[in-house]
Formats: structure tokens, sequence, C-alpha cells
């Protein structure tokens, strides 16, 4: 299985290489697999939810929408295999001015719309400038950096930065900068998200709202001899467990997320293959800081030594995971795998607070998710460890979305939380939880380290690479130094398929590239 | 006949009230959790900028009595208003699932009915004869296994070993949503059976000891004939209501089966509308279920009234 993914992304880069030096080939260097792509037949996938909308300029565009969106919208660049760059996909190449401030972007020529209609450079101005219009309410705080967009002629693009910007090209394969008729296509923005148009690999089918949401093939697609499916559905089963018997049934062909406790068993079921593919989801303890005795960094140091993480991987994750050592995930860029944070050592932790503000140690709570067996998991066993140090925890359990609000509004002391990466950049993620005045107060605790929030600063200014990982370097140890948060541990994403869909895989990222996926009979 | 049957536009009314009490406790109680939709649909990637921007969009900073004002206002014209999370007019999300629940339920009630009426006639012609026993221990094994077990049960049985019947879903054509829904109404079937069994073998040991079925034995009645013109007959007057309640009940278990299979239904709806927060939906969702169990309640009595000429619920007769 493992084989077969390396040559699944070795394939890629044949195809794509192909595709930069401008041989019309591509399609004969199709990504080897464990048997012959076979076309047509419809994917059946099923999800715990359902989307919300495809309007990708709205607050609510979010990761059920996000995925189904993304096979319909396609963006200038997209995410590598490995999650960990970019690489021209729309576009076809891009040269950078001396002073870094001006990407001009040649696009991809001989693509369409599924519309029939050819991709131009207004529709690319028109695209990014509708997502950048979002800045407060949708997505489009990711183009921050950008200046304007100019068209230079009908295959060419500029974009201009207000300063130096190196997570560009990562922030413009978002799929909120995917490339959409000029002016929605003469429809209002509604009517337009309502069955949107883009240049994927599939286009907008019928939605029966909780049901299903189909996606139909887009015969037009650029990438020639693809895509391999006729069309893709989406449904909706909420129960793990019903999701585990429809796959193991035959009925679906792909449970999108499987628990880790049904993992080993689907395993071991015939017919079925489980994934594990690298992810960008660091799992962590907040602390907030506002509150105390949580101000005090000994207090901070003490929990986070505390915590056995090889036992929370073992127990929670059933071993398919690692523990987490700094606050950039592995599979984004810059993670430094020296990282120094806190790792478990109790004998640390008792000196820490013993040198704290409450040496006697104190009574505090935990916020986790209801519902939620992973975390109730994992406050059970912290509250075990923490009580070794002298520290009694309550677990304080909410629904979703009574949690999403009290995290909000930092009303918690310890609050169990994730994160996730959109773009393959660390910028992201190293600017909501340690800039206090992104608006989120450092991921609602409070932290506030001069020294952190300069070294952010100059990450995303500096675009020499050797430069950069340096300066993450610095903030990474810096930040497991503060033990701000208590890194718990990176875990993969899980997905289950029938043994008959081949070619399928997720980046770090979850962008799927359904385009390469097809099913045996 | 018909003249019984008067009291249906006074039960009508007098539901009214108890429609408008089900509004303000559900839409009290939906606001009292803590949490909105803006923050639901955001997570925890949600600036504060950005929620006070989607609260904006979706009138949550209106006064709670406004908001509920509004609410009333719009269901007395008939409209549901429009679902917080995906813009979608609530009752084309409503009426979606109101086919697929009553199916549900329809199916369920017939299977209950095709299982239990066999069993309580074998039950009630020896009382404690072996088969009585037999046929007891299925009510108490019936009574006794959780809906959400039993499911599962036959999902693992059925779906996955045997693959007879899909594991959970709805399907896309009529034919196939009977197909798919056969198994969640077998779940409620079996969990509804055994109140039916118990009553319906009760009043048929009754009905066998009455009078008038000796007179019909004398005048040479005997077989199914008599089973089903005389014992039967009366016999089921009081499982009606105990039918009647028990459908009520089993709305309520509809959800929990309506998860267990993934079948697109009001407790479906109304869970996702619970998580999201999306108040419209579980009002109306609330409203839809509360009038369904109404109209049973009247359904019952007139089936009562239909079957059983000494009842009549209307005024004179209670005067």
């Amino acid at each position: 299985m493992r084989r077969t993914q390396r040559n699944i992304f070795l394939g890629l880069i044949a195809a794509t290489s192909l595709i930069l030096t401008g041989c019309s080939g591509a399609s004969s260097a199709a990504p080897a697999t464990d048997s012959t792509p076979v076309a047509g037949g419809d994917l059946k996938i099923a999800r715990s939810a359902d989307a919300i909308s495809m309007d990708s300029t709205s607050a609510s565009f979010e990761n059920y929408s996000i995925e189904v969106y993304q096979n319909i919208g396609e963006s200038l660049f997209t995410v590598t295999d490995d999650g960990k760059s970019v690489k021209p996909w729309l576009a076809s190449s891009y040269k950078v001015s001396t002073d870094q401030l001006t990407y001009t972007i040649a696009l991809r020529p001989g693509v369409k719309f599924s519309n029939g209609q050819p991709v131009t450079a207004k529709d690319v101005k028109f695209s990014i400038d509708q997502d950048t219009k979002t800045a407060d309410t949708g997505w489009g705080f990711i183009n921050v950096a950008i200046d304007k967009v100019t068209v230079v002629d009908d295959a060419t693009v500029a974009i201009t930065l207000k300063y130096p910007w190196a997570p560009i090209l990562a922030d413009l394969s978002l799929f909120s900068n995917a490339i959409i008729p000029e002016n929605y296509g003469g429809k209002t923005a509604t009517e337009f998200f309502d069955a949107p148009v883009g240049t994927g690999p599939f286009m907008w089918g019928e939605w029966k709202k909780g049901q299903y949401l189909k996606l139909v093939k887009n015969p037009g697609y650029w990438q020639k001899g693809k895509p391999l499916l006729d069309s893709v559905t989406y449904s909706v089963v909420p129960e793990a467990n019903t999701r585990k018997l429809q796959l193991q049934g035959g009925q679906i062909d792909i449970d999108n997320t499987p628990d880790w406790s049904s993992f080993a068993s689907l395993k071991a079921s015939a017919g079925v293959k489980v994934f594990a593919f690298p992810s960008t989801q660091i799992d962590y303890v907040a602390f907030n800081q506002q509150r105390a005795p949580f101000s005090d960094v000994h207090v901070r140091r003490a929990i986070a030594y505390a915590i056995d993480r090889q036992a929370l991987v073992k127990a929670v994750l059933f071993g398919n995971g690692s523990p987490a050592n700094s606050l950039i995930p592995p599979g984004t860029p810059f993670y430094d795998k020296d990282a120094p944070g806190p790792s478990f050592d109790l004998k640390k932790a008792k000196a820490e607070l013993a040198q704290s503000t409450k040496p006697d140690g104190f009574s505090t709570s935990l916020l986790i998710r209801s519902g939620d067996a992973n975390q109730a998991s994992v406050a059970q066993i912290m509250q075990a460890e923490l009580k070794e140090i002298g520290i009694t925890m309550e677990i304080k359990q909410l629904d979703p979305t009574a949690a999403k609000k009290a995290t909000l509004t930092s009303e918690f002391d310890m609050n169990l939380s994730a994160w996730t990466m959109d773009i393959p950049d660390p910028d992201e993620w190293t600017s909501f939880a340690t800039d206090p005045d992104g608006g989120n107060h450092s991921a609602f605790t409070y932290y506030n380290n001069p020294a952190v929030v300069a070294l952010n600063k100059k990450g995303q200014q500096e675009t020499d690479p050797i430069k950069r990982e340096a300066i993450y370097k610095d903030l990474q140890k810096i930040t497991g130094d503060d033990a701000f948060f208590a890194y718990l541990y990176y875990s993969p994403y899980a997905f289950a398929t029938t043994d008959k869909v081949h070619g399928y895989h997720v980046s770090p990222l979850l962008t799927f590239h359904l385009e390469n996926v097809y099913k045996t009979k | 006949m018909f003249h019984r049957l008067s009291f249906i536009p006074g039960r009508l009314l007098r539901a009214l009230p108890v429609i408008l009490g089900v509004t303000i406790v559900v839409f009290l109680m939906v606001h009292l959790l803590p949490g909105d939709p803006a923050i639901a649909i955001l997570g925890d990637k949600g600036t504060p900028q950005r929620i006070a921007a989607l609260r904006e969009q979706l009138g949550l900073n209106q006064p709670l009595w406004l908001q509920y004002a509004t609410f009333l206002g719009r269901l007395l014209q008939g409209n549901f208003g429009t679902s917080l999370v995906n813009n979608r007019p609530v009752a084309e999300l409503v009426f979606q699932a109101v086919p697929v629940t009553l199916t549900l339920l329809l199916f369920a009630l017939i299977l209950s009915l095709l299982i239990s009426i066999p069993l309580a006639a074998i039950a009630a012609t020896r009382p404690n004869g072996g088969r009585d026993l037999g046929v007891r221990a299925f009510t108490l094994l019936g009574q006794g296994m959780p809906q959400f077990w039993v499911g599962i049960m036959l999902i693992l049985l059925v779906s996955v070993e045997l693959r007879l019947f899909p594991v959970g879903g709805y399907g896309m054509t009529d034919a196939e949503h009977l197909y798919y829904l056969f198994l969640p109404a077998l779940t409620l079937a079996i969990s509804m059976a055994p109140t039916i069994i118990r009553s319906l073998r009760a009043s048929t040991i009754a009905s066998l000891g009455s009078d008038y079925v000796a007179t019909a034995r004398s005048k040479g009645s005997a077989g199914s004939a008599l089973f089903r013109q005389h014992v039967l007959r009366n016999a089921a007057i009081p499982t009606i209501s105990v039918i009647g309640v028990n459908l009520g009940y089993l709305v309520g278990g509809s959800i929990v089966i309506e998860r267990v299979f993934a079948i697109p239904g009001l407790g479906s709806l109304m869970l996702t509308g619970i998580f999201a927060r999306d108040f419209p939906t579980i009002q109306a969702v609330a409203l839809v279920v509360a009038l369904f169990v109404i109209i049973i309640g009247i359904l019952t009595d007139v089936l009562y009234t239909l079957l059983d000429p000494r009842v009549n619920f209307s005024k004179e007769a209670r005067a």
C-alpha cells in the first residue's frame, strides 16, 4: 500500500514535469498503481456531516463544503502531495521581481471552465479580488499581503504585494482563491454558488440537503484522460459505526472519518483498505493566561512535563500517531523534529511545580467536547497524571457548539483543542497561535511574548527558505520553553476504502485530487 | 353515526394553545443553550470579527422577543423561515423529511401489526400453554432490548453477514426507499410489538370468554371467521388506544433509529439542527412533531368511535 502511494506520487511528479516542460503527453504518464486504471463508476463517499454552502466567499464555507468545492474550483497553484510546497496548477509558470513585490504569473494555455468558456486573466483578477474583499467575513484574510492584481494580457496576471510576503504562493493555492468566471458568468453570487462553475475535474450535479450531494464528470477537463470516474456522491452518515458497517457491506466506497477505535478491525476486514495519511493536525492543551495560576510559566511547564504523550498515542490513537514536540506539525514546512518541546518527565514536572506560585498544587478544569471519545480518553488520562503532581483537574464537558463559544470567549482554565493547516506554510498557524494582535488573543490563551511576535513577523517577510527555517527553528524553541500550550500528539488522517478504490491519496492539507481515483469491478 | 365525530373541530381548536406553548418552550430552550449558529459554523478558527459579521448577517443581534415575534409572525403566514446554516427555506427541509419519517413510522406500524396479531392470537387461544409462554418470552425480550442495540444487531446479521438489506441510508427511488427502510422499520416494530401483543392477548382472552362469543359459537360460527368477526373486532378496541399512545413515543424512538440507520428524516434534521443551533429548523421540526402527536391522538379517537358504537366523545353525549 505504501509503495502504491509512492508510485502515485512519483507518477504525479512525472506528469507534472511533463506538463511543465510543455509536453502534451501528460496523460500517458498515468500514475502506476496495482491495477490498470478503469474508467467509469460512481465513487460513494460517506461523511459524518453534510456540506453547508458552496459559497467560497462566505463565512460558512467550512471543511465539509470545501472538500466538495475543491473538485469543482481549482486555483493557480496546488499543494504538492507531501503538503510541504505548492506547484503551478492553473498557472504554468511565474516570475518574481527582484524587490520580491511583483509575481508575474502565466496561465496554463487551453484551460476551459466546465461551461466551455476559456480561462483568461480577467477571470483570475475577478476571482482573487472577490476573495480579498471578504477579509472580515470569509477567507479573504489569507490575501492580506496582496496590494492589487493586474491583467497584463489575456494569459498573464501580475500580483503586486504590499510588502515581501513569503507565503504568497501558498495563499494563492487556497480553495477560496479558486478561479471562477468573471462576474460569476453574468449571474448573481447567490445564483452562481447554487451551482458553481470552475475548471475542476467534476461539475456540479445535484444536492438533496441532508441526504446526498452528487458531482458529475467534467468531460472537458484540461488533464486529458481524466477524471476516470463518472461521478462522485457524498452521503451523510453521522454514526461512525454505521459508516464502518456500510463499508464492510460494500454499500459505500470510502468512509471519510473512521474512528481510531475501529481502525484496526477495519484493517483486518476482508475487502477493506485503511489509510493513515500524514496530516497537519496537532492536538494540544491551551492554558488561559488570563486566569491564575496559568500566567506562571512554571505551572504551565509542570503540566506539560506531567503528560505521558506516548500513553496518549497508544490509548487514544491506538498507536497511529506520534508524540508532539513542536507547535508546528510535521506535515508543515519548517517543522523541527528536534524542537525541545516539553516531554514526559515526572521529576521535572514536580521540580517546576515546586518553584511555581502553587508549590502545593491547585484545582483546575479542562474543557472538552461531549460525544468526542478521543477527548474523553485524553481528559481521563490527564486527570490521573496531574493528580500525581498534586493538581486536581475537573473535566468540564460541553456540547461542541457550547465548547466553541467557551473557547472563543476564553472561558476556560485549560482547553483541549486541535488545529489543522489550510495552506502549506507555517505562518497561518504561528500567527493565529502566537500573535496577540491577530484578533484571537493567541489562540484564545492571551499568550504574549514580544520575542516570538517579532520572530513571527520576520518569518512572514523573509523569502529566503534557509533563513526562514532558522527563524522558525527559534520560534519553535521559545514557544516550547514558554509552554503556552502543552503539545500532545500529531495524528494522521484516517480513511477507509474498499479494495476496489485505487489512486486515493489525501495530502496533509486535505486536498483530494479525485481526478486520479478509479474503481475496479 | 357522523354526529359522533363532531368532537373533531373542538379538539383541533384546543390544540392551538398547546402548539403555541410548544413554540415558546422550544424557542426558549434552544436559546438557553450556550453558543449560536455563527459560532457553530465558524468553529475554533473564527475570529471575533468574522463571528460578529456572520451574526449580523444571520440576524442574531436582535433581542430575543423580537426574534420570537418575527418567527411567530412568519409562522402565521405559513412561513417557517430560512435555515441559518444553509440558507434554504426551512419548509423545504421539513417537507423533504416528513414523508421519510411518515413512511418509516407507517412501515413500522404495519410490521408490528403483522408480528403482533398472529402472536397474540396464538398466545390467547391457550393461555399459559407452551406457545403462550414462548410469546410472552418474546414480549419480555422485545421490551428489554434497547432499540439502538437491536438496530445494530440487525445490521450486523442481515446486512453485513447475509447482505440482504442495506446497512443504512434511504436510496433514491420509491422502491429503494422501502427496501432501505425495511430494517429500521423492523427495529421499531420489534420494540413496539410487545406492548400491542400484551394488550391484544389480554383483550382476546377476555373476548374469547365472553357471552357474545359463546352466542356466536352456538350459532355455528367457528375458526378464523369467528376470530375475525367477533373476537378480534372487539379485542382490537382497547389496543387501538395503546397503539395511538405508542405511535407518539415512536416518533421519539425514530430519532435514535434514524441516526443509527442514517435516514434523512425529521429526527436527523432535528439532531443536526440542534448541533448547529439552527433555531428555525429546530422550531419547525418540534412544531411538526407536536402536530403529528396531536393528530394521532384525534385519529385514535376517531377510529375508536367508528369501531365501537358505544363510544361518543361529542358534547351532547357528555352533557
